[in-house]
């Protein structure tokens, strides 16, 4: 972890979450590049609105403030203000619902996730949507578990 | 074991492919020592029940 505290006087704290990656993989080129591929990618392959209500529950579930602040700024008041009542709230659709529900599951325990919950996403998403869906989760998932763990090695940035 | 959920594992080729470089990235790196590596490896393998 020697590369981290490389940069643990140097960073911005107002920066974004990338320009963090950017300047914490400075000396890891190929990773930086690869981690900013994937991540645009998600956002290229799967519903921006459905992947951005899942950001906001893997965050609100985390703990990470700043993913939060950016993940609701793409969406509906509403919705963002409803996310965790969602089971119980009649602004949601059926996907909606069905891929909350796998998020919930796929971060506090991802070795229980029900077949019930992954066969409800696939029957919306179709076999490669489902698929798809949950490489894309896994990103977010990935890059805001590493934002928390980093931000903690190298400085507060508000999570 | 869980149900097997999907019949195959094949989705979007772009994304895939840069999901495999990422990970191939990844394993490049050399801070961590090999055997800390693979015993980390195994575990998250087994929790997720990836057989791969």
């Amino acid at each position: 972890m020697f590369f981290l505290y490389q940069y643990a006087y140097s960073l911005d704290m107002g920066h974004s979450t990338s320009q963090f990656f950017d300047e914490v993989l400075t000396y890891r080129s190929g990773v930086k590049k690869e981690l900013a591929n994937i991540h645009d990618l998600a956002w290229d392959v799967v519903d921006k609105e459905l992947l951005s209500l899942c950001k906001l529950r893997v965050a609100m579930i985390l703990g990470c403030d700043e993913e939060v602040a950016s993940a609701k700024q793409y969406l509906n008041p509403s919705k963002a203000d409803a996310i965790a009542q969602w089971s119980s709230s009649n602004i949601f659709t059926e996907v909606e619902k069905s891929c909350l529900r796998f998020t919930e599951e796929f971060i506090i325990d991802v070795s229980s996730i029900p077949d019930a919950s992954a066969v409800a996403v696939r029957e919306h998403l179709d076999e490669d949507g489902f698929v798809t869906f949950v490489n894309a989760l896994l990103v977010v998932e990935q890059r805001i578990r590493l934002l928390l763990v980093w931000s903690k090695l190298v400085g507060n940035r508000g999570t | 074991m869980r149900t097997q959920r999907v019949e195959s594992s094949s989705f979007n080729a772009l994304f895939r492919e840069a999901l495999s470089r990422w990970q191939e990235e990844v394993v490049k790196l050399d801070l961590v020592d090999s055997i800390t590596t693979e015993m980390v490896r195994l575990r998250c393998a087994e929790h997720h029940d990836c057989h791969t």
